[in-house]
């Protein structure tokens, strides 16, 4: 599997690009065992037929772009899309608007849409003192406003993880407070083994790989799925 | 723990110099060289000294050689105080004669246009194959080995081990370690880290037999990965305090991501702690506070957490209770069975045997102690307590003059200590005004107490943060027991 995630890397090398675009990051997820939705990347609007007779609705569609990095503030993802023509409708809308800001989008990404549960997030850095870093922490303001994350140096074992969930100020919630279904830290304990354990994703591309985002990684009783991904590439680009 | 032979050699010979050059002594004048000559002889170093000076004859009433190779032995350490420019060189004529040498001359890395030449003295050392401690430091204190850099430095010898990366650090953390008792096996300045570079000596610190608790004063960047690899592999076989410097600093280049603008150093360094069980400390007092504790407690298998607080005096009694409640410790009331037995105890009026036991100071004195002396035999007995914290207000407890009330309490817990069986951490507190003749004995019988294995601390508050990281330590290894 880690010969798939050698050969993603080598082809975004390959094209000089200092980030992966959505599909090829869910790629470099899943050739790790890490849950994303089932999807399929369109040119345009005729290849949409085909690709949804594959998937389960709900959709979500997005745009592919490197440049688009923060697809929500251009309107750029559409959730909860029941069918084809809802679908349609909604490429058509958002090409529209990209085509206003001179933005011609090549490809889209549509993806089965994943059962809601607890946002969390999951993060990596390689950091000049220390190497390969691995952040967790729930997603939204526990993340943004509140910076409420823990961090510990790759490789971690899976006590580390188990203790960067419970450090956590606002980890009651995995657990089930103010009434909300518990949900399965095993399965963000599997994630963060996969990203920073021994042979992990991270762990093991350090040289490539400077940062990453999985946010949000959805979280159930019973699954983790990550559902957007942001990986920056090493600058470094004459290795060979 | 792995340490390389040479490396092993050549920190030995740092440590326990049979013989040492010193480079860079006046014959006419008193420079960092001759200070360290009348310090070693002040001190009682056994082993030879030589002065190396390129014409005098005498130097300091010994006799003078014109380099490290005209001494007519091997030289194990050599303390160097040249000038900058001249150290490459005088490091090549040290191949085949020196083991270690330590360069004390600033003018390197530290100030601006000096890299090269520091990139010099280093290359200088590898082709001499001389390891390097320094440059921009102060020296090596190893009381066992009767070697010290700065005066006033006592010759007891301990079990404490110091990497410090500031020489004027270095001398804080003798001189007010060993007045709060702690008591080092050596401790090195290490300066700019040219060649010797800290893990090394946290190498040869964790493989010591002489050392077993280890502080390291770090700062700038470099060795934190390494640092990790070495910790972790340790499995905190011995207990590391780390006080680092600059962890606050903002050079972090523009992240791209969230989790790299959420990511600085700090974050390092609280991993570290976490995954190593090493203490991470954030000043002075905390870190010498820390290693007085792991210098007296044998670290317990299942880690501290319900505490005892004993003293006079109700103010220091809630405040204490506060401290030991933020530092994550339980003070709760006894079970009923020990509390019955407390009861039984007939204490004047005025005294509380809840928890905190608050007893005013003329019950801590009934019978020379020995109600005291009950109270603790009913709470080790129960083997329900931790630690058990006892707390004086010098400035009360002194006022009666008549009496040795503080000895007659220290021999009580010393007595009830070595006989307890439950391993709960036993500390005192001695609260001073800071007046003259409060502070003289409380330094007397902070000597004591330490000396018989109770560490004493300023303050509740100083006791625990002392407390809560050894209880970190301990925490680790409980975990890291009960995970494989």
């Amino acid at each position: 599997m880690s010969a798939d995630a050698k050969e993603i890397l080598k082809a975004a090398r390959g094209q000089g690009t200092s980030s992966l675009d959505e599909p090829a990051g869910k790629e470099l997820l899943a050739s790790f065992g890490i849950r994303v939705p089932a999807s399929r990347v369109v040119q345009g609007a005729a290849g949409l037929p085909e690709a949804i007779a594959t998937l389960r609705p709900p959709y979500v569609l997005k745009v592919v772009s490197a440049e688009v990095i923060h697809k929500s503030d251009f309107g750029a993802v559409r959730v909860g899309l029941k069918n084809l023509a809802a679908v349609e409708q909604a490429l058509a809308e958002i090409d529209t608007a990209l085509n206003a800001k001179g933005i011609v989008a090549q490809r889209w990404l549509i993806e089965e849409m994943a059962a809601s549960g607890l946002e969390v997030v999951i993060g990596g850095v390689v950091d000049p003192e220390f190497g390969p870093m691995i952040m967790t922490g729930l997603g939204g303001v526990f993340v943004e406003v509140m910076k409420d994350v823990s961090f510990r140096i790759c490789p971690i074992t899976r006590l580390d993880a188990v203790e960067m969930l419970a450090e956590l100020r606002g980890a009651a919630l995995f657990h089930g407070a103010r009434g909300r279904t518990p949900v399965s830290t095993d399965t963000i304990i599997e994630v963060l083994l996969k990203i920073g354990g021994e042979n992990g994703l991270l762990t093991r591309n350090a040289d490539e790989i400077a940062e990453i985002d999985i946010n949000p990684l959805i979280v159930t009783p019973d699954s983790a799925t990550a559902v957007d991904a942001r990986f920056i590439l090493q600058r470094n680009m004459e290795r060979g | 723990m792995s340490v390389s032979a040479s490396n092993a050699a050549s920190f030995n010979a740092l440590f326990a110099p049979s013989t040492i050059a010193v480079v860079g002594a006046s014959a006419t004048s008193v420079s960092g060289g001759n200070r360290f000559i009348r310090h070693l002889k002040a001190f009682g170093y056994a082993g030879r000294i030589f002065p190396i000076h390129p014409s005098a004859a005498e130097i300091e009433g010994m006799p003078a050689f014109t380099s490290v190779s005209a001494a007519p032995e091997a030289i194990d350490y050599a303390y160097v105080a040249v000038s900058a420019p001249q150290v490459p060189p005088l490091l090549r004529s040290f191949s085949g004669k020196v083991r270690v040498a330590q360069v004390m001359s600033s003018g390197f890395s530290e100030s601006s246009g000096g890299h090269e030449l520091e990139h010099e003295l280093v290359r200088a050392a590898r082709e001499a194959n001389v390891r390097v401690i320094g440059p921009n430091c102060l020296g090596v204190y190893s009381p066992r080995a009767r070697v010290t850099f700065t005066e006033r430095t006592t010759d007891e010898a301990g079990s404490v081990g110091i990497v410090c990366q500031s020489g004027g650090l270095g001398v804080d953390i003798i001189r007010r370690g060993q007045n709060k008792g702690v008591r080092f096996s050596g401790l090195v300045t290490v300066g700019n880290c040219a060649d010797v570079r800290p893990y090394e000596l946290l190498e040869y610190f964790l493989a010591s037999s002489e050392t077993s608790v280890i502080g390291l004063y770090l700062e700038g960047a470099g060795d934190g990965r390494k640092l990790f690899e070495i910790l972790r592999a340790a499995k905190a076989r011995k207990p590391v305090v780390i006080l680092k410097g600059g962890r606050t600093g903002q050079g972090r280049r523009a992240a791209a991501s969230h989790t790299g603008a959420l990511a600085g150093s700090d974050n390092g360094w609280k991993a570290l702690s976490a995954q190593t069980g090493a203490v991470l400390v954030d000043e002075l007092d905390t870190f010498l506070d820390a290693l007085l504790a792991f210098q007296s407690l044998p670290p317990r298998v299942a880690a501290a957490k319900r505490a005892v607080l004993f003293g006079n005096g109700g103010g220091a009694s809630v405040l204490g209770t506060d401290a030991l409640a933020r530092a994550g410790f339980d003070v709760a009331p006894f079970e009923a069975g020990v509390a019955a037995k407390l009861q039984t105890l007939k204490l004047p009026a005025g005294s509380s045997v809840l928890n905190p036991i608050d007893l005013p100071a003329g019950a801590l004195q009934q019978d020379e102690g020995r109600a005291a002396e009950a109270i603790f035999d009913t709470i080790a007995e129960a083997g329900e307590t931790d630690v058990l914290v006892m707390h004086v207000n010098m400035t009360v407890v002194l006022s009666f003059r008549h009496v040795d009330m503080l000895g007659n309490l220290m021999n009580a817990i010393l007595r009830v200590k070595s006989r307890d069986r439950s391993g709960m951490h036993v500390v005192l507190v001695l609260r001073s005004d800071g007046d003259p003749d409060i502070e003289g004995p409380k330094r007397e019988y902070r000597r004591r107490a330490v000396a018989a294995g109770l560490p004493v601390f300023d303050e509740l508050t100083s006791a625990a943060e002392a407390l809560a990281c050894v209880r970190h330590f301990e925490t680790f290894r409980a975990r890291a027991a009960k995970n494989t």
